[in-house]
């Protein structure tokens, strides 16, 4: 049984050599549209809505930064699966 | 002297703002001759700050977020459009991720929905919601350290001012204000409609990202006599407003945080090049005849403005072989008047008087866009509803403008240009309105030019295969070369990837440009040549050779070209002519022309260079 109101915290590091950019950025908030749930970034205590580009951009998450996801509600598990995947994913995707 | 190359391609994305080393080069096309030195003025992307400020009605509001509503989803539209465009197989492919950003920008809840709550709470209007929105997510990008980050605050701009423009019903051109005196304008891109409202007097110089030899507005700061250097790339980036900086538009030469040697240095090439341009001046005065008396070419000057009709005739024209209207049109929500027409077109024809004005009608379309006629987008607009196909199209105002050139050639000598024509039946057509307008000005009593020349721009292929058709319908030709080299070589001048390929002296193009003599000289019709091919000194002996008539240029090009004329023999021009038609390739020909000027004109043709 998973108990989908439990609000599930995951702490990754980004390994894309640009950061956390645009790209990421975007495919992070494609990957939202499939879910439901409520998913937050947090990096040095600013905390912004996985949905939005600009405020993952504005996290201004560098290569190597920390960051932590947070997420409630139906499907969150997944979402942070798949969320964390593509921010640790270190493959050297170049700037567009 | 320590001089720095910067690597326009380089990313560092991970390093923070450095300082510029002196003397650090960079190099773009030189685009319009000459030097500037002075202070930079970036140009930044202005529209919101053409915003109207407004507190709504509470009964507004709902309204004014539904139009919000609306033209997101217009720019949405728009976006998605785009990039179904790019293939799998696109250059851009990779990089298409970007339109998606783009598309996701504009519902991003920080956009979107600040900009509703800022109307429904703020009551502010649309308009002013977005820009205050928007400078403010801009401003949190501006603290960031890490660079590529920091420049995502480009993205919303971009992205704001889709819907902003469609918010405000202008086209996508930027407003020029008032620059301070003496500036380099630095700007990623320039419009033509940009580059119309440049001043001479207030710019030293421009340098831009973006652009090309050809681009409309590397012509135009030709005609400006403005330096300018373009596809620089990240210039715009590199600079702010008050650096002091040399642009060199004979080299393509940007000189970033000069020191006192370099700006003295190229003090004094300015001053060499000022006392060359001053000294061919009075060549300006004097006619084209070649020095056997073989021949003499009538020299007039291309313009796009009233304002350089003195510059023009300073240089010595003999009228204007191209007088461009584009620009009463341009960067305007209506359109102009007959009036205003009409007091435009009478001051150049009045100023010129006896000489003659070519008066070019509305060559809109293409990469030029009126706001005020609100043109659809088209995938291809060279190819589309552009030029006389508008003209026809758009009756009324194609009626109004001739009524303007009709009046105001009883002031002068006027002639009327029909752009892009490709069929007898545009002649035809144009005729029969023609005919309706001296009808319509003769019953209201108004005074017009009833013998006002009638020629059309031989500028598409198919135009110069049907060249002996044509000569029987009008009085004049004017070979367009650039559209004419553009369609007949298929290149797309504006495109990065293929203007390489733009070569003037291709066999083809001198081919084409006989058979439009041919024509002409068969049926006593006057040949004459409007594009930047005209103006080349190198094109000089051949263009003679050829048999062209009139070749009507930059009104800077003048001096020089008449002094050339007048020194080589019409026979001369005749073999040399004879001997290039026999070479296989433009690369061949060009050699051949440079090397035999080079020979004729050392001195000159190392300064025109310059």
């Amino acid at each position: 049984m998973v108990l989908e109101s439990e609000l599930l915290e995951k702490t990754v590091t980004i390994g894309n050599q640009l950061g956390l950019h645009a790209r990421v950025a975007t495919s992070l908030v494609q990957t939202m549209k499939r879910h439901t749930c409520q998913v937050t970034v947090a990096k040095d205590g600013m905390e912004v809505d996985a949905r939005s580009v600009l405020g993952l951009l504005l996290l201004a998450a560098t290569p190597g930064a920390e960051l932590i996801i947070r997420a409630q509600g139906p499907g969150s598990r997944e979402a942070v699966e798949q969320i964390s995947k593509l921010l640790e994913n270190n493959a050297s995707d170049h700037v567009g | 002297m320590l001089q720095t190359m910067l690597d326009k391609n380089s990313e560092t994305p991970e390093q923070g703002p450095k300082e510029i080393p002196q003397n650090t080069m960079v190099k773009g096309i030189g685009v319009s001759v000459g030097i500037g030195i002075g202070q930079v003025a970036l140009m930044e992307r202005l529209v919101t700050e053409i915003c109207p400020c407004r507190i709504l009605t509470p009964e507004e509001i709902p309204g004014e977020v539904a139009r919000f509503e609306e033209a997101v989803e217009n720019a949405e539209k728009r976006l998605k459009t785009i990039k179904s465009h790019i293939d799998s197989d696109h250059p851009l492919e990779d990089h298409s991720y970007i339109l998606d950003t783009h598309i996701l920008l504009l519902r991003d809840k920080m956009l979107y929905e600040g900009t509703k709550r800022a109307i429904e709470q703020g009551r502010q209007n649309a308009e002013w919601a977005l820009s205050e929105v928007m400078s403010k997510i801009t401003a949190a990008f501006d603290s960031i350290d890490d660079e590529y980050l920091r420049e995502r605050a480009l993205d919303v701009h971009f992205v704001g001012e889709r819907v902003l423009k469609i918010l405000l019903g202008v086209s996508s051109e930027k407003k020029i204000y008032q620059l301070p005196a003496s500036t380099i304008l630095v700007s990623h891109d320039l419009s033509p409609a940009d580059a119309a409202q440049l001043k001479k007097e207030s710019v030293l110089a421009i340098a831009t990202d973006v652009g090309g030899r050809t681009s409309h507005s590397a012509i135009m700061s030709r005609s400006l006599k403005i330096p300018a250097v373009t596809g620089l790339e990240k210039i715009s980036k590199l600079v702010k407003t008050g650096d002091t900086i040399i642009v060199d538009g004979s080299t393509g030469l940007v000189i970033l945080n000069p020191d006192a040697e370099m700006i003295f240095r190229y003090r004094q090439r300015q001053e060499l090049l000022r006392n060359y341009h001053q000294s061919l001046l009075a060549f300006g005065r004097l006619p084209a005849v070649t020095s056997d008396g073989g021949r003499e070419i009538r020299i007039l000057a291309n313009i796009e403005l009233v304002d350089e009709v003195d510059i023009a005739i300073a240089h010595g024209c003999e009228g204007i072989g191209l007088f461009r209207t584009e620009y009463l049109f341009l960067g305007r929500e209506d359109l102009p008047s007959e009036e205003e027409q009409f007091e435009a077109y009478r001051a150049v024809v009045a100023l010129n008087k006896p000489y003659p004005v070519t008066i070019r009608t509305l060559d809109i379309g293409g990469d030029k866009i009126a706001s005020s006629l609100n043109l659809p987008l088209e995938t291809n607009p060279a190819m589309g509803l552009r030029a006389i196909r508008l003209c026809l199209n758009l009756r009324n105002l194609f009626k109004t403008q001739l009524k303007a050139i009709l009046r105001a050639a009883h002031y002068g000598n006027c002639r009327l240009l029909v752009p892009m024509v490709s069929s007898i039946t545009e002649v035809h057509d144009t005729k029969i309105i023609l005919q309706e307008v001296k009808a319509e000005l003769a019953s209201e009593g108004t005074p017009f030019g009833e013998d006002i020349k009638f020629g059309i721009l031989v500028e598409v292929p198919a135009a110069v295969a049907i060249a002996d058709l044509l000569a029987r319908e009008v009085d004049f030709f004017s070979i367009g070369t650039n559209d004419l080299i553009q369609y007949s070589l298929a290149i797309d001048r504006l495109n990065e990837h293929v203007n390489y390929l733009y070569d003037t002296l291709h066999p083809a193009v001198l081919r084409l440009i006989r058979q439009v003599v041919n024509a002409g000289q068969a049926y006593g019709v006057s040949v004459a040549m409007c594009g930047e091919m005209a103006g080349d000194p190198v094109n000089v002996p051949i263009l003679v050779g050829l048999g062209i008539d009139e070749l009507s240029m930059n009104a800077l090009s003048i001096p020089l070209v008449k002094k050339m004329i007048r020194s080589i023999s019409y026979d001369d021009c005749l073999e040399l002519t004879h001997h290039a038609f026999q070479m296989q390739t433009a690369q061949e020909i060009h050699d051949f022309l440079e090397k035999w000027i080079f020979e004729k004109f050392p001195g000159d043709y190392f300064l025109s260079q310059q």
